[in-house]
């Protein structure tokens, strides 16, 4: 039996941190994003022991300012790409709206901090979308270039060619035999 | 079968028979009785005949007897008295006689004792007769009364003797009558009745003859097709036996003998004969289809060896079938065939198909041994030219500039070379999995890996809708890189590159000298641009591996580009035409069958 | 060794090319440790001594003595321990059966040896990128197939 599972990776973190705050006693507030604001203020160990036992999954805490700003530009880029109507929004304006700064200086905190530029990173996450999408294989190639906000399916096709190296439909082959592969 | 004459004339002619052996018999029992009855009356003549006599030496004994006595009376010499002594005995035995001829008739009997009484009285008259003739009894008066008396009784005798005479001749021609009347009417009957039979033989015999030359037709029919079969069977290698289950009687053709290695009729075959020249590993099976044929009356071709006499192994198949005869009789028919020529045939076809997939594989590997180890060397020639920095550079001779640049775009052809041959090699070598494709989304991917020349060159590339088609997909792919790559590189440097790409689809009967006429259908698509075209009579020779119509210096390439073309539209079991006018355009069509 | 620095490996059996990759490594902005083994077997010996830390990223050479990269991917891949270390084929072969073959077999990404030191550096830097990514923006993994030319 092959079964595919959707989630939803905002739920599962949010649940893997409350359930390790939870486990310290921490009183917080979930701002969203990664960011949460704890009632009081935790001492060295409290905060040693809470990052240990994040780190298996790869939780991190951001102390650096600039790796903060940049983990909620990457959080808001993230939600953009799912929303259900992010063809409504011009990703720029969506982000310096959402971050209150100017989107130059994202722009330029992004790069610093990734070495990679924010168009590079929306086209990364669009892109793992579609590899999502693809591999639930409940749309068509057509309507996956729509929800994703791109003018054609080419213009998805070259994309996904370009970040990947691969065509789409090679991608749906081969994790299709991968899985296969796996049995 | 329809060959076999029906014989339903046999019927009639039996009962033809039957009927002339019936008429026949009854002629000869007629013959018979006529026989009996002719018997019969020569045997009533005879004892009427017989009777007469009889009655005549009666009647002439008695005379005898007057006439001596007269003598006697007149000279009295006892000669004279001889006969009248004897005829009293005479008398007595024609009595005799009479009285045995007439046993079987009563009125006669009567009559004879009517005759025997006169006779006695005629005897005493003789007595008293002579006794008053006797001089010493002598009495005229008496002797005379006597004398007329025995006159008188003569002729009653002779009146009763006419009269049994003519009951005797009556009652025989009262017989003759009869016979005569039944003689007289047979002779129609019987010469009518032998007509009958005579035109019943000879309608038998017409019939017979008939028949008879229906069959010589026939058999010499049989004597050409089995002369046919006998020859065909030689000629084919192949037998026939037919097993007769019921009798139990099995014949083989005579090419089955000689193909069991052994003149024909050599030996009388029996179930088990067979047998003896299956190959030991192939006893069991051939036993046990031949049982099946019996359960199933059917055979499906089975495989095996036979070993001959002389120890030489032959390859067989063979197949049978039971049939019912017209009488209800199960036959076995079987055919073999001696396949060892074939089988040896297909060994020695299949051996030299090995060594040529051998050898294949072989040239193949090496081919692409040798072009992917050549780029190892190469790669690493063009890594270390670009390690020498601008810096370098700078401090070096005006030459050994130019000379590392030179080296440099002599690694760089090489380079395409290596990657072209290795793709043509590959085109050869990888496995071919055909997946259903949507060409359209090959054609995309085709088009995003020439983004940038496209860009360049501002190409306008436009392509109606393709159909989806069972192909190797990165193949096709390259086949459209490769088709538009060509335009884009041939293009008018004053002219916008246009390359329109269509697909119809058509039927193989349009294109008879060129497409395979078993594939019903093709896709017809076609590559036309607006570039500066080639001269049509290279239209053939443009496919070939490393041909070139262009210098090196003027339009850089390798000469494979279309050669994989080539072979990937041929991979597909298509076909591909290229044709051009100079300076106005060219255009490709492929062929890939639905 | 600089502790938060990215931890490469490379396998490959040719010299000029672990030069090659270490230069191209030392002139990038990320940084980076680089270590090397020589084949297939001495890459699993590697890895299977628990003493050595397991690499962010293993390049693997494709054609290598004693044990080839393919060999060793499907390895890595059966092997609990290792079989979530992101892979990239790095190999002078562009055939798409190589490719399409190891990415079923695991691989994540697939790098044809470049034969300009610039795109050598080019596409290291993107594969460090997009792992880096990945690695901090809760990518899936699965998905992640990367071809490189």
């Amino acid at each position: 039996m092959k079964l595919f599972i959707k989630f939803d990776i905002n739920t599962i973190c949010s649940l893997y941190l409350k359930h390790n705050l939870d486990k310290q006693n921490i009183n917080f507030t979930s701002l969203g994003f990664g960011e949460i604001e704890i009632a009081d203020n935790l001492d060295a160990d409290a905060l040693e022991t809470l990052k240990n036992n994040l780190s298996p999954c790869g939780f991190e805490i951001v102390e650096n300012q600039k790796s903060v700003l940049v983990q909620k530009i990457k959080d808001a880029i993230i939600e953009l790409v799912f929303m259900e109507d992010s063809n409504n929004y011009k990703s720029s304006v969506f982000l310096a709206e959402k971050l209150n700064h100017s989107y130059g200086y994202l722009s330029n905190v992004f790069s610093e901090v990734t070495y990679s530029s924010i168009e590079n990173f929306i086209i990364l996450q669009k892109i793992e979308r579609a590899k999502q999408l693809i591999i639930i294989n409940e749309m068509s190639l057509t309507e996956i270039a729509f929800l994703l906000n791109y003018s054609s399916v080419a213009h998805l096709s070259t994309q996904f060619k370009n970040t990947t190296g691969i065509t789409p439909s090679a991608f749906q082959r081969i994790i299709k035999k991968r899985r296969e592969n796996l049995k | 079968m329809k060959w076999i004459p029906n014989f339903n004339s046999s019927n009639s002619l039996r009962v033809i028979f039957v009927i002339a052996v019936f008429i026949l018999l009854f002629l000869s029992s007629i013959a018979y009785k006529h026989n009996q009855d002719l018997n019969e009356s020569s045997k009533l003549v005879m004892h009427t005949y017989e009777i007469n006599i009889q009655l005549e030496r009666l009647m002439s004994a008695i005379k005898d007897a007057e006439t001596g006595q007269r003598g006697y009376i007149i000279t009295r010499n006892g000669r004279f008295l001889a006969p009248y002594l004897y005829s009293r005995d005479k008398v007595n035995a024609s009595f005799i006689t009479l009285k045995k001829l007439t046993a079987d008739n009563p009125i006669q009997q009567q009559n004879l004792e009517n005759l025997f009484k006169l006779i006695i009285q005629r005897f005493v008259s003789f007595e008293n007769c002579l006794k008053y003739s006797d001089p010493k009894t002598y009495d005229k008066r008496k002797l005379d009364n006597h004398m007329f008396g025995g006159r008188i009784l003569m002729e009653n005798i002779r009146f009763q003797v006419d009269k049994m005479n003519d009951i005797e001749k009556k009652y025989l021609e009262n017989r003759q009558k009869i016979y005569d009347q039944e003689i007289s009417l047979s002779p129609l009957f019987s010469v009518s009745l032998f007509l009958t039979a005579l035109t019943f033989i000879l309608l038998a015999y017409r019939q017979i003859s008939r028949d008879f030359e229906r069959l010589k037709v026939f058999n010499k029919r049989l004597l050409i097709s089995s002369g046919l079969m006998a020859e065909s069977e030689i000629i084919g290698k192949f037998s026939t036996w037919q097993w007769d289950l019921d009798a139990n009687k099995i014949d083989y053709s005579d090419n089955q003998y000689r193909i069991l290695g052994v003149a024909p009729n050599s030996f009388v075959p029996e179930k088990e004969t067979f047998l003896d020249f299956v190959h030991p590993d192939d006893k069991e099976a051939v036993a046990v289809s031949m049982q099946g044929i019996i359960e199933k009356k059917n055979l499906p071709f089975i495989y095996y060896k036979i070993i001959r006499r002389d120890h030489e192994i032959r390859h067989f198949k063979s197949t049978g079938k039971l049939l019912t005869d017209q009488q209800g009789s199960k036959i076995l028919l079987g055919i073999n065939f001696d396949i060892t020529d074939e089988h040896l045939l297909n060994i020695e076809l299949q051996e030299r198909n090995r060594e040529l997939e051998k050898s294949n594989k072989e040239l193949a590997s090496f081919n692409h041994v040798a072009s992917h180890d050549l780029q190892e060397p190469l790669r690493k020639i063009q890594t270390f030219i670009s390690r020498v920095s601008d810096a370098d550079k700078a401090v070096m001779s005006e030459s050994a500039r130019e000379y590392l640049s030179k080296i440099e775009s002599s690694a760089k052809r090489m380079r395409v070379l290596i990657d072209d041959l290795l793709l043509f090699s590959r085109t050869n070598t990888t496995k071919k999995e055909f997946i259903k494709s949507n060409l359209n989304e090959l054609l995309e991917n085709a088009e995003s890996d020439l983004t940038e020349i496209i860009h360049e060159k501002k190409a306008v590339i436009t392509a109606s809708k393709l159909p989806k088609l069972d192909v190797i997909p990165y193949q096709i792919e390259q086949l459209f890189i490769n088709l538009i790559g060509n335009s884009l590189k041939y293009s008018q440097p004053d002219r916008i590159p246009e390359i329109i790409i269509e697909s119809e689809k058509v039927l193989s009967a349009s294109y008879p000298d060129l497409l395979e006429q078993s594939i019903k259908k093709y896709h017809k698509i076609t590559f036309s641009d607006n570039g500066m075209g080639f001269d049509p009579q290279f239209k053939e020779t443009i496919f070939v591996l490393f041909q070139r119509l262009h210098s090196k210096t003027d339009y850089p390439g390798t000469g494979i580009g279309l050669a994989i073309c080539k072979k990937i539209v041929e991979n597909h079991k298509g076909y591909i035409l290229a044709d051009s006018v100079p300076g106005k355009g060219s255009l490709f069509t492929v062929f890939l069958p639905d | 060794m600089q502790k938060n620095a990215l931890y490469i490996l490379l396998a490959d059996d040719d010299e000029d090319d672990r030069l090659f990759f270490k230069d191209a490594f030392e002139e990038i902005k990320i940084q980076t440790n680089v270590d090397f083994v020589h084949d297939g077997m001495q890459l699993m010996d590697h890895l299977n001594n628990l003493d050595n830390k397991l690499p962010d990223i293993l390049f693997l050479d494709l054609n290598m003595p004693k044990k080839t990269g393919k060999e060793c991917l499907i390895e890595i891949k059966k092997t609990e321990r290792l079989k979530n270390i992101i892979i990239a084929i790095y190999s002078t072969s562009s055939s798409e059966e190589d490719i399409e073959d190891t990415f079923i077999q695991g691989a994540n990404i697939y790098i044809k040896k470049p034969s300009d030191f610039n795109t050598l550096k080019k596409i290291i830097n993107e594969v460090v990128t997009v792992n880096w990514h990945y690695h901090t923006s809760g990518l899936n993994r699965d998905n992640f197939l990367l071809r490189l030319k």
